[in-house]
């Protein structure tokens, strides 16, 4: 993991420095509410419906033990004794208090964390792939590319004030866990014919309102010159990005205006200028940077354990725990084990104090002290050896963490809607709860295999409803919630946005709208067709024609 | 209003004029723009000085034909979220060679005065009882994640600069230069 130096250091504290003044000038009544809003968004502090929300960076979803017991330690002292990861990695607090939050960050800053570029009209915290550096299927490690993005667009000079918030996403493997086809700025690693590294550079993606899959204007840009190309793209961007309507405000309405062609021209024509600048960092820095990342020496160790074969043949759930919530490691004998956040009627996403301490302990003891956030809400142990798996189980199953539900149809993306957020127009989360409930059986759920339900609360897409093979999106009908339904997203590498299937339901219409489109899918699949794939082949109609026949 | 100086610049001092109104004879002047676009050489040469007064929303190529002939630029924010602003000074700086007084008027916050500075802004003009908020901003910060086009490398750099005396304080304060 990344270590600051006294740089970082002195950057970060004299952030706590200032948003402790601007605090107390609030508290004090110097500032009003609208001189304080854009300074506390300038460090992730929010207003929500029924008190303020502070989001806290987990830069590309990395964190240490002792991070994430101090994450831990923040739920139980400052807030009610839980807190949310975010489908940007992060992890929100729901009830801090106004004074207390410049101790919070304090407490943050001591253990090498911030809340910047949670919010506001900056660069937002670049998203990875939760495996990053521990799969097998990848050309390089993107960490060290996401930690100089993350140090080059902190307070950048320039980037600061953009016509809207800017999220970068970068996957080094050839599956897609970071959606970075649905980013602002995509970057996808790649050799070239020397064995070079670079980048596949994607602009233009993203959700909201008008959902847009990001388009290549660069097939390879050379690893050292990523900084100067993302400032290229930037300027472009803020110069010429509308700020006349912040529902056009994103790159992906300037890059669909200009063309992915143009969009690129312009780009290259700036990055000629600044190319031979000193915005690149030297070597030395990319090696340091590099440095901090190295593979932990794991043994190679046999992939046969026979301890874990015997517990699946008396235990059912370890079984289906073990065959859902681990992905292969690059070292033999090795697992990414993915830790559900996802418990069948509970809130997606939601950890509490107690449940942070135990990975936190389970991550030292048995994964080199390494935590991972995926962008789906779940927790993961990247390091873990394949024969200690009983005792981790064992561990998780006992404070409600043992689900084994990842990638099935209960590991739900769902923003924290209306119960929270005051741009809400619906509840996600009762809702994410009724269908996990309705679905709560794990035979069932691995016979229909992997498919992604996500769920926003309103047309902003937090839940990233335009990617869900089944996506979920409340609306306000005449005051009243209502949900429409949406089939045949993607957020991986075969991006596509869903599409509405018909009119909207109440909340008990949709659940039983769900239990339907999965009746079709069982009833038409092929031999091994999963979700997506079926839905691809047989077309909207056959669906439509179960939800709303008798209707 | 005081006047904020972030460079060590002399500040100039100008009469502002509008779209019709005539120049005093040899006085320096910041004139809007638009209306320097449609001006001669009579109207530079009747003057002392001449700077213009840049809307945000301005491309930076209009501004090039006029770079050589200006002495400074004012670049007025209609809101402090308004970051075309932030670029316009660097184009200026990095594309136009401009080496003049650039100020930055309207409604920017304390919080943006080393964002400013960082920018290729030499001032900005800001409400008497904001002084001494923008003071106090410039001084928070004193390490840069980022190379900028007025001559501070960041701090990337600067960690394998043989001039950065890495037994210096471990607070790691650094001025901007």
């Amino acid at each position: 993991m990344y270590a600051y130096d006294k740089y970082d250091h002195a950057i970060t504290n004299a952030r706590v420095a200032e948003f402790r003044d601007q605090v107390e000038r609030r508290v004090k009544g110097e500032l009003t509410e609208e001189e304080f809003r854009p300074l506390r968004l300038m460090n992730g502090l929010y207003l929500q419906l029924h008190a303020y929300m502070l989001r806290v960076a987990i830069p590309y979803g990395t964190l240490s033990a002792n991070q994430m017991r101090r994450l831990a330690h923040i739920a139980r002292k400052y807030d009610k004794g839980y807190g949310h990861f975010t489908t940007r990695q992060n992890i929100q607090y729901n009830w801090p208090k106004l004074s207390e939050t410049p101790d919070i960050l304090q407490e943050l800053a001591e253990v090498e964390m911030h809340a910047i570029q949670t919010s506001g009209n900056c660069i937002r915290n670049t998203t990875t792939d939760q495996f990053a550096g521990a799969t097998a299927d990848e050309v390089a490690d993107p960490r060290p590319y996401a930690e100089l993005i993350r140090q080059w667009s902190t307070f950048h000079p320039e980037f600061s004030f953009l016509p809207r918030k800017f999220k970068i996403a970068i996957t080094g493997a050839a599956l897609d866990r970071a959606a970075v086809k649905w980013h602002d700025i995509g970057l996808i690693l790649k050799k070239n014919d020397a064995g070079e590294i670079g980048f596949e550079v994607l602009v233009g993606g993203g959700m909201g309102r008008t959902p847009v899959i990001g388009k290549t204007i660069n097939e390879f840009v050379h690893e050292r010159d990523l900084l100067s190309y993302l400032e290229a793209i930037l300027r472009v961007y803020n110069e010429q990005g509308r700020r006349d309507n912040k529902y056009k405000a994103r790159i992906k309405i300037l890059a669909e205006d200009l063309g992915a062609e143009e969009y690129a021209r312009q780009t290259n024509e700036e990055w000629a200028r600044i190319k031979d600048q000193p915005l690149d960092v030297p070597a030395e820095e990319a090696a340091r940077i590099k440095s901090f990342f190295r593979a932990p020496p794991l043994p190679v160790l046999p992939d046969d354990v026979p301890a874990v074969d015997e517990l699946e043949k008396k235990n059912f759930l370890f079984k289906a725990w073990v065959k859902n919530n681990t992905n292969p490691h690059k070292v033999p004998g090795h697992v990414n084990l993915t830790i559900s956040l996802k418990p069948h009627g509970g809130i997606p996403g939601d950890a509490t104090a107690e449940q942070m301490d135990l990975v936190a302990a389970l991550a030292d003891e048995y994964s080199q002290s390494e935590i991972r956030v995926s962008h789906e809400q779940n927790l993961i142990l990247p390091h873990v050896a394949k024969k200690d798996l009983p005792a981790i189980w064992a561990d998780l199953d006992e404070v409600g963490l043992g689900t084994a539900n990842v990638g099935l149809l209960t590991d739900i993306i769902a923003c924290p809607g209306l119960d929270y957020c005051s741009l809400a127009n619906a509840r996600s989360i009762p809702l994410a709860q009724a269908i996990t409930e309705r679905f709560d059986d794990i035979k069932r759920l691995q016979d229909i295999g992997p498919l992604k339900i996500k769920i926003s609360g309103c047309i902003n897409s937090c839940g990233h409803h335009h990617a869900g093979h089944i996506g979920i999106l409340g609306v306000d009908r005449k005051g009243e919630e209502n949900y429409q339904l949406l089939l045949g997203g993607s957020g991986a590498e075969d991006a596509s946005k869903a599409a509405i299937l018909g009119p909207g339901f109440d909340e008990h219409g949709i659940i039983d709208a769900v239990e339907k489109v999965v009746a079709v899918y069982l009833g038409e699949r092929e031999d091994g067709e999963e979700f997506l794939a079926a839905y691809r082949r047989l077309g909207p109609a056959v669906f439509k024609e179960a939800v709303y026949g008798a209707r | 209003m005081a006047l904020v100086n972030l460079t060590g610049v002399t500040p100039g001092t100008w009469d502002v004029i509008d779209t019709d109104s005539a120049p005093r004879e040899g006085a320096a002047v910041a004139v809007p723009l638009a209306r320097l676009a449609d001006e001669d050489e009579t109207f530079f040469k009747a003057v002392g000085s001449v700077g213009a007064i840049v809307p945000t929303d301005a491309a930076y190529t209009d501004l090039a034909p006029l770079a050589n002939k200006l002495a400074f630029v004012v670049i007025d924010f209609p809101a402090f979220g308004d970051g075309r602003g932030f670029s316009l000074a660097v184009r200026l700086r990095k594309d136009l060679g401009f080496k003049g007084e650039i100020r930055a008027t309207g409604p920017v916050i304390p919080d943006q005065a080393l964002f400013l500075k960082r920018a290729g802004f030499d001032t900005i003009d800001v409400a008497d009882d904001r002084e001494a908020a923008f003071k106090a901003a410039l001084e928070r910060f004193g390490a840069f994640y980022q190379t900028d086009f007025v001559g501070q490398l960041s701090v990337a750099h600067l960690r394998h600069s043989k001039t950065d005396s890495s037994d210096k304080d471990a607070d790691g304060e650094r001025k901007a230069s």
